[in-house]
């Protein structure tokens, strides 16, 4: 066919044009009429079998007792499919059987009022498109009107008000606007008929636009006029018939002005629907609304078909001339009845779709989940279909996570979120978080958050610790099939299925994933060498380390080199027992030194260090690695005041047998005895309580949670608690910031004790070198000067021992006045071992005897315990 | 080609033959312009049963519109 491309409009103008006779301008509004009933009509109802259609046509002719018409119809029909010119052979072949006509039926002669009707303007109209939106607002038929004229026992507001309550849709205002010429002879009698139909025609459901973009609703149907209960076939009279009705009201519902009921509405149902869903495909709607679409799609369909069969049903009717109102015909009682369980399910869709406004992904969900608690079987097992259809793809989206650990969500509505800018070394912490309003309501925060760990640990495996398992192997994965009914059966089941599900993925995947982490990259090795090493755990490296190290850093800071001292650390190692820990541990362990300011000495920058990468570094962050390096220092200094004193009592050890030659620094010797005694005893205690109080309970405490941990952020958490502990006990907090300057500034005064001893021996040694060379060179020979001059000597010698003596006494005094302040700032701390330690240390009321604030502070508490022991 | 022009052509009238007589013997009352709009229509994927309840209205309504002129003038 030589199809000139016509547009389809232009076409029908001309179609309408041609079959009224009339020219173009006042055919304009049958051509709108027309426009309408084709652009809401796009898809046929029956089937496209041109078999079938030519089988009817031969029927018709027969029927019609024309046999070889019939017969040359054939004919025709064969040269036509020779020809194979028409693509649409079977639409042009059901349209000139529609059109048929019967010779020997009287022509119809349908009610005059068609004329008043039909060729009222369709205002407003003139010039829209087919797929207009907004509606016209005359043409209401004014129901008070009619009501009163006659009907008497009709509905009346009631109606409207009864149904404006039950139902969930609102029921508009009826309207009175626009007063319409209501042809006079449709006005007619009897009420049943008119009751009924305008219940029905009130029935019409009702809605209020689901979008924004339609225009808002002041929706009403249109009652129908009244009419007689008039025989269904052909009448004369000027009344309509009931037949016709029902066409029309099936023609409402499909959202098509019928003849004699016009909708007022501005959106009819189901074209609402159909409109929004077509709308909704729109991609903002993501996945699951979608889903949500296809659902309404679905639903519509169903309408549509039901629509179709009572069409065709009436059309059936209106050809068999003979039939009068029978059993089987389609009446308005039959027509309600019927309608009323898809008008229910359009209404609660409508509602739905309403509610559900604006919504994506999991909040669209958890709409309709929320939309189910209704009490309403019909409703909820409605609602339970639609719902299965909708979190269908958020169950499969939640399948590929759980098992394979990817996310495919480019419309953002799962609750998991996955932050692309964040590398591989922060993938545990920050890579991975939850939307917390895309959780749909039937899936607790729990589950969501072992559905987050899940996937976090798999993307985990594979990133950071290089690990490409299949995840078949990780989880004895029985893959469900992935369509609607198994959506469905997880949805029914969620307390149990659905969270045995959960609850074994996270199991295995966990284990999965410590196992891992312990086997391959040593976690609890690491964990244990830096307890060894960083926290001074390993006794006699850190002693070899320290004897070995300790010329060096008495040196400025600034003369060390590092490689100096690694090598100092590697002779340490070799030489004890530490050179049997594992090859990994040791590669990591090496010397830092910190940022040298003037006047350092070497103890004041130096600091070993443990390397981290990889999955280790999760655990091991940058921060926790800054924590551990401060409590070294801590360590260390404590560590470093120990040997001092060890030093300094070996010092008065070797020293003590000297006494007995210089009796005048009896006094003085003493003293330094009485000062170092006390300070090793405040050093043991310090370092009692660090040890044992604080590191070892600690450690007790993490290595008994890291064992029993479930997963990765079990052991993150229990080691972050350590070592916040320890700090914390340890003084090195924000809390406790005077104590640990009060502790320096003790350490400090021992090393300027051992500095100040140091000095008074090797003045000893030399009084002491000098006098032995005196006598051995014996009293011959020396010259009376000579002798003067020692005595002399022996004089300065003897005046220098009181000042040591004092200076001495000086250095006691502040030490104590030191440790007194110390002890009573422990006994206001909050923290009680922290108390202990302060009872520990003045266990004989030493300091409390003279320091009356000790004393005050302390009162009743501290007399009952003295009591009780 | 000018002569496959022509031959569509002359297989189109032919089809177009073919199917007045068809209309014809179903009295469907469609002449030939008629006809031929509505297969172009049909061609172009209108759905034949709107269409055909379209132009029932058409014809009644220019019926009713002939009566209505009849009783007035």
């Amino acid at each position: 066919m030589a199809l000139d491309q016509k547009s389809p409009n232009v076409l029908l103008q001309s179609l309408c044009c041609k079959v009224t006779g009339k020219s173009e301008a006042e055919v304009a509004h049958q051509f709108q009429y027309a426009v309408r009933v084709i652009g809401s009509n796009y898809a046929p109802t029956i089937e496209k079998d041109e078999i079938l259609v030519t089988d009817k046509i031969k029927k018709e002719l027969l029927r019609q007792r024309r046999v070889e018409d019939a017969a040359v119809f054939s004919e025709l029909h064969k040269k036509l499919q020779g020809q194979g010119v028409l693509k649409h052979r079977w639409s042009v072949l059901y349209l000139l059987l529609s059109l048929t006509e019967d010779p020997r039926k009287p022509p119809s002669s349908r009610v005059g009022p068609y004329s008043s009707l039909f060729a009222q303007p369709l205002p407003r109209d003139a010039h829209s498109t087919p797929f207009y939106c907004t509606r016209p607002q005359s043409l209401s038929l004014s129901y008070g009107d009619r009501l009163q004229s006659g009907l008497g026992s009709g509905p009346g507001p009631g109606l409207g008000s009864s149904l404006g309550t039950s139902g969930i849709s609102s029921l508009g205002v009826y309207s009175v606007n626009g007063p319409t010429p209501t042809p006079q002879s449709l006005l007619a009698g009897q009420p049943q008929s008119a009751s009924l139909a305008s219940r029905l025609a009130w029935a019409l459901p009702v809605n209020s636009a689901p979008s924004a973009a339609m225009a808002p609703p002041t929706a009403r149907p249109v009652p129908s006029p009244k009419l007689s209960r008039s025989r269904r076939d052909t009448d004369t009279t000027g009344e309509v018939s009931e037949a016709s009705l029902v066409r029309d009201i099936l023609y409402v519902f499909q959202g098509i002005d019928g003849r004699f009921i016009r909708i007022d509405s501005k959106v009819v149902l189901s074209k609402s629907l159909r409109d929004l869903s077509s709308r909704l495909l729109d991609r903002a709607f993501g996945l699951v609304g979608q889903s949500f679409c296809a659902a309404l799609h679905q639903e519509l369909k169903e309408y549509y078909r039901l629509l179709s069969v009572l069409h065709s049903q009436l059309q059936v009717e209106e050809e068999q001339i003979t039939t009068l109102s029978s059993d089987s015909s389609l009446t308005l009682r039959r027509l309600l009845v019927w309608m009323y369980e898809p008008r229910f399910r359009l209404r609660t869709l409508a509602a739905l779709v309403d509610f559900c406004q604006g919504r994506k992904g999991g909040e669209l969900a958890s709409a309709v989940h929320a939309y189910g608690k209704t009490g309403d079987p019909q409703m909820r097992a409605l609602i339970q279909h639609v719902l299965s259809l909708v979190s269908h793809p958020i169950l499969h989206c939640l399948n590929r996570w759980i098992y394979d650990g990817e996310l495919d969500d480019t419309y953002h509505e799962f609750f998991v979120a996955s932050d692309p800018n964040v590398k591989t070394d922060r993938l545990w912490h920050n890579k991975y978080s939850l939307r917390k309003s895309m959780i749909p309501s039937f899936i607790s925060m729990d589950q969501a958050r072992k559905v987050l760990l899940i996937g976090k640990s798999i993307n985990f495996l594979h990133q950071v610790c290089q690990d490409r398992t299949p995840p078949g192997k990780i989880t004895a994965v029985s893959k469900t099939a992935e369509d609607p009914k198994a959506a469905a059966e997880l949805l029914c089941d969620l307390e149990g299925a659905f969270q045995e599900k959960i609850d074994a993925a996270y199991l295995h995947t966990s284990k999965y994933l410590l196992d891992v982490l312990n086997r391959n990259y040593l976690l609890l090795e690491h964990l244990q060498a830096m307890r060894r090493y960083l926290l001074l755990g390993q006794g006699d490296f850190i002693r070899h380390l320290m004897d070995l190290l300790k010329p060096e850093l008495a040196r400025p800071a600034t003369t060390l080199y590092q490689h100096n001292l690694t090598g100092i650390l590697e002779t340490a190692v070799r030489a004890t027992n530490a050179q049997f820990d594992h090859a990994e541990i040791l590669k990591r362990l090496d010397v830092r030194l910190l940022e040298v300011s003037p006047g350092d000495t070497g103890w004041d920058v130096f600091s070993l260090d443990y390397h981290v990468d990889g999955p280790i570094a999760t655990v091991f962050t940058r921060e926790c690695m800054g924590h551990y390096l401060r409590v070294f220092h801590f360590l260390w200094r404590a560590k470093r005041m120990e040997y001092t004193l060890t030093d300094i009592w070996k010092g008065q050890m070797c020293n003590a047998k000297l006494l007995k030659t210089m009796p005048e620094l009896s006094g003085v010797l003493h003293q330094c005895h009485i000062l170092a005694s006390e300070m090793v005893h405040f050093i043991h205690q310090m370092q009692y309580y660090i040890t044992f109080e604080v590191l070892e309970c600690s450690w007790d405490e993490l290595w008994t949670k890291v064992q029993r941990a479930q997963d990765l952020d079990h052991i993150i958490a229990a080691h972050e608690t350590f070592l916040d502990s320890v700090i914390c006990r340890c003084l090195l907090d924000n809390n406790s910031r005077s104590l640990l300057h009060q502790l320096r500034s003790i350490f400090d005064q021992i090393i300027e004790f051992q500095s100040v001893q140091d000095s008074l021996y090797s003045l000893r040694l030399q009084e002491e070198e000098r006098r032995r060379k005196r006598e051995e060179e014996g009293e011959w020979g020396v010259t009376a000067e000579q002798e003067a001059e020692e005595k002399r000597r022996i004089q300065d010698f003897e005046k220098t021992v009181p000042k040591m003596s004092s200076q001495l006494r000086l250095l006691t005094h502040f030490y104590q006045s030191l440790v007194q302040q110390f002890l009573v700032l422990l006994m206001t701390s909050p923290d009680e071992s922290l108390r202990f330690l302060s009872f520990r240390l003045d266990f004989n009321e030493h300091y409390r005897a003279r320091e009356p604030r000790l004393r005050a502070s302390l009162g009743t508490s501290r007399g009952r315990r003295l009591s009780n022991i | 080609m000018a002569s496959a022009a022509n031959a569509n052509i002359n297989a189109a009238r032919e089809t177009m033959d073919v199917l007045l007589e068809i209309s014809r013997l179903l009295n469907t009352g469609l002449d030939m312009e008629s006809l031929s709009i509505c297969v172009r229509l049909c061609e172009q994927g209108i759905n034949p049963e709107a269409l055909s309840s379209v132009i029932k209205e058409l014809r009644k309504a220019s019926e009713s519109l002939k009566t209505s002129e009849n009783c007035t003038s």
